[in-house]
């Protein structure tokens, strides 16, 4: 017998009583009556700069101005001109280090705790981790209040892998202080558009 | 006394650092009690969350096979390991397969139960820990003393003269976190360019997708998996949940349980592996846990996500630190597991306990954690680990108790002296 059909008898000989599974329809999770307000305030907590763009700002414009002396700027997106690479055609993933600051794109947020759902959208998705600084444009539109909202609504996409994220990598590693910058994105700027 | 004791002892030496231990993890209770707070739905998340765990572990045949079943639709390598000697030989085999001679790694307590970083060192393959916290005491050649915050037990200075010492940071003297941990951050950066393979725990298994999901604060699980060619992904078989729906009430819970945050930074979901990437391996791992299923009293163990909270709110936990524990985890459910894994060597742990059951009433999966360190006490004679002086005191009394005239005679006995202290007045 193989491991798995040895593992699985184990398991099937062990179980004493199956137990049903519970409905999810009564959580009464927490709604906000001003989605957008509740998100910007939980990113701003998580360490997020969130900055809402009016209609038709040139969005080079915006990262310019946020990040003047930025050298390396990394995105596939169709309205950043100034990206000097694309994690589309970069021949791997190691060249996107040194990035000055990365580009994507997020699906949607979550009211509840600052997350932004990011499918993988370009070949390299290091550009999402390797970027000392990552801009995040995000539909103002797309804020979901909860989780439970959110995990029925992702989709991972071709490339079959996506992230929530929520501010700048941290650690409090060191002696329960928290430090903005651990292993990826020092910084992180939702652009609201 | 029991080892665990013995050991406390020597922690509670130290009473400014063992203070300020107790400090640290009370003010990690008191967040996590500020998240629970702010939502009015916290108690029932608890109660579906335990519940879903009773229905996946009571129905986890048929979920590790839907979920081995979509993953390799995904396209993914599952292995099923059966004990951890298994594991090591199945991550060797795949590292061999594909040549690797250094990979990265985010922190998994799994390959740390199974002593995969030894085994794979003894072959020669470099592993990089790429967590911070677990980073530092691997370089220090130290076990996790927490399962969430493994480097607690060290201060700044501390850290500051290792990364002196192995060259990590530049400045003689200066230990202050954020330059240290900038100064890791440099370091970890070229592993993570020149590894070979990336390894990752995971948080959850999603039987209805195949997806391996990993949450944490500092972006290594996807720094890891982003430049290598490879992933490998292991987890213990009750890790795995039904659907969506089920990890967003997890999701909910972990992080406000575990650090106080109300999520982590990131929460990864990998179903696949990345373009020109070899395919994702996936390795199931049993090590005892098939057999711990069936188990009356003590299965439960098993609904545990590993969030650390009954560490953290643990009044023995917190004044007496990781070490004095003798299984790897320690804490109300170190204590259980390490009985499960092994009674006999395990069994000074169980001493380690108030009964104050404040870990049951944080769990956010409901485990009876104190209810089920109480029943393993009353099991100790059975596993010939009772100590000596308790049995003889514990027999003795139960046999006084069931015959009355010796009951009558051994309280007349002491009822004399007493009477003869004449201390009240009356008397």
């Amino acid at each position: 017998m193989s491991n798995k059909d040895d593992i699985l008898g184990r398991i099937r000989s062990g179980i004493r009583e199956r137990y049903d599974m519970p409905s999810l329809g009564d959580l009464q999770a927490t709604v906000y009556d001003e989605p957008l307000a509740a998100f910007k305030a939980s990113s701003e907590a998580t360490g997020s700069k969130v900055v809402e763009l009016a209609p038709e700002t040139d969005i080079d414009k915006a990262i310019r101005d946020l990040f003047p002396d930025a050298g390396v700027i990394a995105s596939n997106l169709p309205e950043v001109h100034i990206a000097t690479l694309n994690p589309d055609t970069v021949g791997s993933a190691q060249e996107l280090n040194g990035t000055d600051v990365g580009v994507i794109r997020g699906s949607f947020g979550v009211a509840e705790n600052g997350c932004i759902w990011i499918p993988q959208s370009m070949k390299e998705k290091a550009v999402c981790f390797i970027s000392e600084n990552l801009v995040i444009l995000l539909p103002k539109a797309a804020i979901v209040n909860n989780m439970h909202e959110a995990y029925r609504q992702i989709d991972l996409g071709e490339y079959g892998y996506g992230t929530f994220i929520s501010g700048p990598s941290k650690t409090a590693d060191i002696a329960q202080t928290l430090v903005m910058g651990a292993q990826a994105a020092r910084s992180v700027t939702v652009l609201l558009v | 006394m029991s080892k665990h004791s013995k050991k406390a002892k020597g922690f509670l030496k130290d009473a400014r650092y063992s203070e300020w231990h107790d400090a640290t993890f009370w003010a990690v209770r008191e967040k996590r009690d500020g998240m629970a707070h702010g939502l009015p739905e916290w108690e029932r998340l608890r109660e579906k969350a335990s519940k879903i765990k009773l229905h996946t572990l009571s129905h986890l045949d048929q979920y590790l096979e839907q979920f081995a079943s979509q993953a390799e639709k995904n396209g993914a390598i599952v292995h099923w390991a059966a004990d951890a000697e298994d594991f090591n030989n199945i991550v060797f085999g795949i590292l061999s397969e594909h040549g690797v001679k250094k990979i990265v790694k985010s922190k998994s307590m799994l390959t740390e139960e199974c002593g995969m970083n030894p085994f794979l060192e003894s072959k020669g393959i470099e592993v990089v820990e790429t967590d911070l916290g677990e980073r530092i005491i691997q370089l220090l050649g130290q076990a996790p003393s927490h399962i969430v915050m493994p480097a607690v037990h060290l201060t700044p200075d501390q850290v500051g003269e290792l990364f002196e010492a192995e060259g990590i940071s530049n400045e003689p003297g200066n230990h202050d976190p954020t330059y240290l941990t900038y100064r890791a951050r440099l370091s970890l950066r070229k592993e993570f360019l020149t590894a070979g393979a990336g390894m990752t725990g995971a948080n959850f298994g999603i039987a209805a997708t195949g997806d391996i999901v990993v949450c944490t604060n500092e972006g290594n699980a996807d720094m890891s998996t982003s430049c290598p060619k490879l992933h490998i992904a292991a987890l213990g078989l009750e890790k795995v949940i039904p659907d969506y729906d089920s990890l967003a009430v997890f999701q909910r819970l972990l992080c406000r349980s575990a650090t106080g945050q109300p999520t982590t930074t990131y929460t990864s979901h990998f179903r696949t592996a990345r373009p020109g990437a070899a395919p994702m391996h996936i390795i199931l791992v049993d090590n005892g846990r098939s057999e711990w299923i069936a188990n009356p009293e003590h299965w439960q163990t098993l609904k545990c996500i590993r969030c650390g909270s009954c560490m953290n709110t643990c009044p023995v936990y917190r004044r007496s630190g990781g070490y004095s524990y003798s299984y790897f985890i320690p804490g109300p459910v170190g204590v259980n597991l390490g009985m499960l894994r092994n009674a006999k060597a395990h069994s000074g742990n169980v001493s380690a306990c108030t009964l104050c059951l404040s870990c049951q009433s944080v769990c956010p999966v409901k485990i009876n954690l104190g209810e089920q360190i109480y029943q393993w006490r009353q099991q100790l004679p059975a596993f010939g680990t009772a100590p000596l002086g308790k049995r003889t005191l514990c027999e003795g009394m139960s046999m006084v108790y069931d015959h009355p005239l010796l009951y009558k005679t051994a309280t007349g006995v002491i009822k004399k002296p007493f009477h003869s202290l004449k201390l009240d007045k009356d008397e």
